[in-house]
């Protein structure tokens, strides 16, 4: 199958001793702010009214669920013993693990010198803030007494007389996942400071300048701004790149920090971080490629950063899969007879069909990048990082139930089922998610205008020296 | 705008198109001396700090200080929370525990830095800051768009408006501008006004209610919004249930079935008997037997009466492999359960007896002594003295609802090393024991003399001479006597088990009591029977007061049965005991004879009635031992005569 690029929009080839452009097709800084700013400033497509109405609805159909588990409680949920922590807690890490994709693009790849992150770094940095706010809802309603939650913070209580529990990795997921949460927010939100001055300049309506102009903090584009501004994207970058390791290392602490079969392992850390990495640039890719489509971007976020992405999922869905093979091997290797059986059971016992359903779409799938039409084809990119999604989901699906439902005593072990509030919140969840993602796209600028000038002025600076 | 020469002039800017011609025009800008300059890109251009020479920032600084800040808090916090303040035990971790609070150090840091980096960046660059004059010309619009634009300040030293305005057109800067003052109006649209307005109404109306719920009362009741939360429906334990038949919400357990840990695969350790051995003799017996000990809850539910079984094919041996832990536990389960009634020292002189006997109590009788021969292990094996110690013998009850079947075979264990000791020579002793012994003993007698000094001259004052001189005469015999096996018996013959002597400290000072109580069921001293018990009763008291606090409490009439050689004393002395304690098993239908004949027979001062008739009862007692069925039926026979 030949590939369907368009010839001039072509910059996967790798020519030696030429830096491939970034920025296609004569391209100015007036056409990149023209090309982003039309998106919010044109009505909306109809693609995008659809979608906002199908997401808000289940948006809305995940608040009423949560209203009726409050009003209920957790028993409306298949949890059970000795599954105490079913959906809920998969659909937390789950989401949480998706974020991490955005601060790694805007962060890890600003230290490493990346230039091609600039045109999907705000988007990225977006659904990790929305993948947060998706995730840290769970954790909150998964209490019992959700009302309640704020005991979690060390605040001095007249009422209850004792302070968290610190050596809990529980108490620690709450500053991680809170810490990560506002700092993200405060990366992208200062990344979208000069932007929306574009905006605000770009308005005509007062309202919208006003809006755009509270927002944009008076910002004026001065060159003594912009140096302290850099200096600050810089050590944020610095400070976020080990924070987005830490995040889901202690996430991972959940589990790894117990003693049950099949979580009490030293692996869990690195593994989850390496998938966290994976999904999340899944479901960049996901967002970013019918976006490209929708929206026009496809001179700003070209196949060469689509399959830029497609080779980090390649290398981090081949860590992944190189973290089953060696738990497994580990689990051997160790002799303990409950860690055996724990992942014996895994692949052979009641949970064999999310077990298997995992690694198709872990360890295959991933490995299809290896083949360029597959990294650059957008409808097979999509199909491949849905795949990648699902088998993630079912990744923290199988080491959260499968454990729980049978760990060290067999009268204890039994069958976890969902029920339809558990299916509920997960599709809500995507419609929350989506819902945020969609009025980010409307409202907001979707790509870094700045950076990506900067690119483009870097870009015709070397061309125009002829050096790469 | 109409008036420009009333506005403040703030500086002049010139436009670029590209970021070549600014860097040029800024490094000439530069390089003619004015430092009051900007330049306004949409991007960050590189190398403009050094073309417009503008210092670095401390940004890096204020970054460092709030990270620093953050682990300091984030330490500090923990520490006074969770190892100062309130200490929780979690699972035996240290309080202070530096990688358990790791993680909240580094996050705390990471958050308080990137605050530091935000807000100083914003502070440090004098953001927000809405108003700007620069923003007066709409063209200006430009500078976050595609166009780059360099200003000079008025207030630079140089400045001079026709110098800059013309410098900036030689260096290729388009659409010269000149900024002035914007003097429009400030005024906050009204709309906006009201939006925050009501925002603010809205939000201190919960506050207020909460701070006037706080400082009033209210007639009516709290209102529940969880009321099943508030008041659980869930029973609490010793509460009324309507959905079980027997009216119990606290459910027993399923019978027929034992709970984890509590089933041990020899069922011989549950219950003393040789099951096998008993299968074979009496089948259905054992088959009860077994079936009892699964309704039991492995063996710690409530007695069964009918689980007394005398002939038995007993366990001879404790099946708990002997050592000093195991003897250490076993005197402490020994002097928590058993030591109220049968004494620390085994002896049936407890607290609770005393009392009884205090308050005359009818019903009550006399605790077995553990060291009457009857109840050695030869005759009187550690399974059937496990099986009383579960289910109970006559008046006593039976523990095992209390004490667990390991503990059990523990006290077993003590009871044989009590017995032993009271049944030691000075041989069984160790060598360096015997030393210190021979010293104590030595220690003792002279005390003994000198209260007997004592007593004489306080008699010779009271009393008359004769009473006097018998006295003394007695108390030393009888000092001496008793005194070397009754300083021996503390001490017992294991030399291996050391622990085995804390039976002796706990039994030395009745030996020390015994002289003075001695002298009426004395060894085979027929002399000894005249001195009457009352007399001995009140004497022993007060005599044996200076030398043993617990003596008197455990020993205050003179039942002294331990004594080795006393072998027709425990016989007598412990008569009613006979009969009560060692006929654990007796046939049931013996089983009330036995109790109560010897009673009758016998007072609470046993000292008295039955020493000319002990003499000679003990003799018969083991003669008919071996006639009768083992370790039973001689208690109910030696109540028989005595009956």
């Amino acid at each position: 199958m030949s590939l369907a690029i368009t010839p001039g929009l072509d910059n996967t080839v790798e020519r030696p001793g030429q830096r491939a452009p970034l920025v296609l097709g004569d391209s100015t800084y007036h056409s990149i702010t023209e090309s982003v700013s039309q998106i919010a400033e044109r009505p909306p497509s109809r693609v995008w009214v659809v979608g906002f109405l199908v997401s808000a609805a289940l948006a809305s159909w995940l608040g009423i669920c949560i209203g009726y588990l409050i009003y209920t409680g957790v028993g409306v949920w298949g949890n059970n013993s000795p599954v105490f922590w079913g959906w809920p807690i998969v659909n937390f890490v789950f989401w949480v693990g998706i974020g991490h994709a955005g601060t790694l693009i805007s962060a890890i790849l600003y230290l490493f010198r990346q230039d091609w992150r600039t045109s999907i770094n705000r988007a990225a940095e977006a659904m990790t803030i929305f993948a947060v706010i998706c995730a840290a809802i769970f954790p909150g309603i998964h209490v019992g007494r959700a009302w309640l939650a704020f005991w979690l913070a060390p605040y001095p209580s007249l009422n209850l007389w004792v302070w968290p529990q610190f050596r809990s990795p529980l108490l620690w997921d709450v500053f991680a996942v809170s810490t990560y949460g506002t700092v993200s927010l405060l990366f992208w939100y200062m990344g979208m400071i000069p932007d929306l001055a574009t905006f605000r300049d770009r308005s005509r309506n007062k309202w919208r300048r006003m809006a755009y102009g509270v927002l944009s903090l008076g910002w004026s584009g001065s060159a003594r701004h912009w140096m302290r501004y850099e200096k600050a994207y810089a050590l944020l970058a610095a400070l976020a790149a080990p924070l987005v390791l830490s995040v889901h290392t202690i996430v991972s602490f959940d589990f790894a920090v117990s003693q049950v079969p099949g979580w009490h392992t030293t692996i869990f850390p690195p593994y989850f971080v390496a998938g966290a990495i994976f999904s999340g640039f899944a479901m960049v890719l996901t967002l970013m490629v019918p976006a490209r489509t929708i929206f026009s971007l496809e001179k700003l976020i070209t196949i060469r950063h689509l399959e830029n992405m497609c080779k980090i999922i390649l290398a981090t869905g081949t860590i992944v899969g190189l973290a089953y093979g060696t738990e497994f091997f580990i689990a051997w290797y160790g002799q303990v007879g409950e860690e055996k059986f724990a992942f014996i059971n895994r692949a052979l016992g009641p949970y064999w069909w999310a077990y298997w359903t995992m690694i198709t779409c872990n360890v295959i799938s991933p490995q299809l990048f290896w083949f360029k039409a597959n990294r650059t084809i957008p409808w097979r990119i999509v199909v491949i990082s849905i795949f990648v999604n699902i088998g993630m989901w079912f990744e923290r699906f199988v080491i959260v139930i499968t454990s729980l439902s049978r760990d060290y005593l067999p009268s204890a072990w039994a069958y976890f089922s969902p029920t339809w509030v558990d299916w509920s919140m997960l599709i809500g969840s995507f419609g929350l998610f989506f819902t945020l993602f969609l009025l980010f796209c409307r409202f907001m600028p979707v790509i870094n205008m700045a950076e990506v000038k900067a690119t483009l002025a870097g870009q015709l600076h070397h061309s125009q020296h002829g050096d790469i | 705008m109409t008036d420009t020469q009333e506005k403040k002039l703030h500086g002049v800017y010139a436009e670029f198109d590209a970021v070549d011609t600014l860097l040029a025009a800024c490094r000439r800008v530069r390089d003619a001396g004015y430092t009051r300059t900007d330049a306004y890109t949409p991007f960050p251009v590189h190398g403009i700090e050094k073309a417009l020479g503008i210092r670095p920032t401390a940004l890096p600084w204020i970054v460092l200080g709030c990270g620093l800040t953050g682990s300091a808090v984030a330490i500090c916090m923990q520490v006074w929370m969770n190892s100062i303040n309130y200490p929780y035990i979690i699972s035996g971790k240290p309080y202070f525990s530096i990688p358990a609070f790791i993680p909240v150090m580094f996050e705390l840091t990471i958050l308080l830095s990137a605050f530091g980096a935000f807000f100083g960046m914003l502070a440090l660059n004098r953001l927000p800051k809405f108003s700007n004059p620069v923003f007066t010309n709409p063209r200006f619009d430009r500078a976050t768009d595609d166009k780059f634009f360099l200003y000079i300040d008025a207030s630079d030293q140089r400045f001079s408006h026709q110098g800059v305005t013309r410098l900036l057109g030689e260096i290729g800067g388009t659409e010269i501008q000149d900024v002035y003052e914007d003097n429009s109006s400030t005024r906050v649209p009204t709309a906006i006004k009201v939006v925050i307005g009501v925002l603010a109404f809205l939000a201190i109306v919960p506050l207020l209610s909460v701070a006037r719920m706080r400082v009033t009362n209210s007639p009516n009741p709290r209102f529940h919004v969880f009321y099943d939360m508030d008041f659980s429906p869930a029973k609490e334990p010793q509460t009324i249930s309507t959905l079980f038949a027997d009216g119990r919400a606290m459910r027993p357990d399923v019978p027929g079935t034992v709970a984890v840990g509590q089933f041990d695969e020899d069922p011989n350790f549950y219950t003393g008997v040789d099951l096998e051995e008993l299968a074979r003799r009496d089948h259905d017996r054992a088959v009860r037997l077994v079936r009892a000990l699964q309704d039991s809850e492995g063996g710690t539910a409530a007695p069964q009466p009918t689980q007394q079984l005398d002939d038995a094919p007993w366990l001879t041996e404790n099946p708990r492999p002997l050592s000093l832990d195991l003897l250490e536990r076993g005197r402490m389960k020994f002097e928590i359960y058993c030591a109220a009634c049968h004494g620390n020292d085994g002896r049936g002189h407890g607290l609770v007896s005393a009392r009884a006997q205090q308050i005359l109590s009818t019903a009550w009788v006399q605790p077995s002594s553990l060291h009457q021969e009857t109840l050695y292990q030869d005759v009187y094996p550690d399974g059937k003295l496990f099986s009383v110690i579960s289910n109970g013998i006559r008046k006593m009850g039976g523990y095992a609802s209390q004490i667990s079947v390991r503990d059990r075979w523990a006290v077993v264990a003590y009871v044989r090393a009590l017995q032993l000791s009271q049944n030691a020579s000075l041989d069984d002793l160790p060598v360096n024991r015997r030393n210190d012994l021979s010293r104590r003993k030595a220690e003792v007698e002279q005390r003994l003399g000198e209260q007997a000094e004592a007593e004489r001259r306080r008699a010779e004052e009271a009393a008359g001479a004769p009473a006097a001189a018998a006295e003394p005469a007695a108390q030393p015999e009888a000092a001496a006597e008793p005194a070397p096996p009754a300083e021996a018996a503390p001490e017992p013959a294991m030399q291996e088990q050391p622990a085995a002597t804390e039976p002796a400290p706990a039994t030395e000072p009745e030996p020390a009591a015994e002289p003075e109580v001695s002298p009426e069921p004395a060894p085979a001293e027929p002399e000894m029977a005249a001195e009457p018990a009352p007399a001995a009763e009140p004497e022993p008291a007060p005599a044996a007061e200076p030398e043993t606090d617990p003596a008197p409490a455990t020993a205050p009439e003179p039942a002294p049965a331990s004594e080795p050689a006393t072998a027709p004393e425990p016989a007598p002395a412990t008569e009613p005991e006979p009969a009560p304690a060692p006929a654990t098993e007796p046939e049931p239908g013996t089983e009330p004879e036995p109790a109560t004949e010897p009673e009758p027979a016998t007072e609470p001062a046993p000292a008295t009635e039955p020493e000319p008739a002990p003499a000679t009862e003990p003799e018969p007692a083991p003669a008919t031992e071996p006639e009768a069925e083992p370790a039973t039926e001689p208690e109910a026979e030696v109540s028989e005569p005595a009956a």
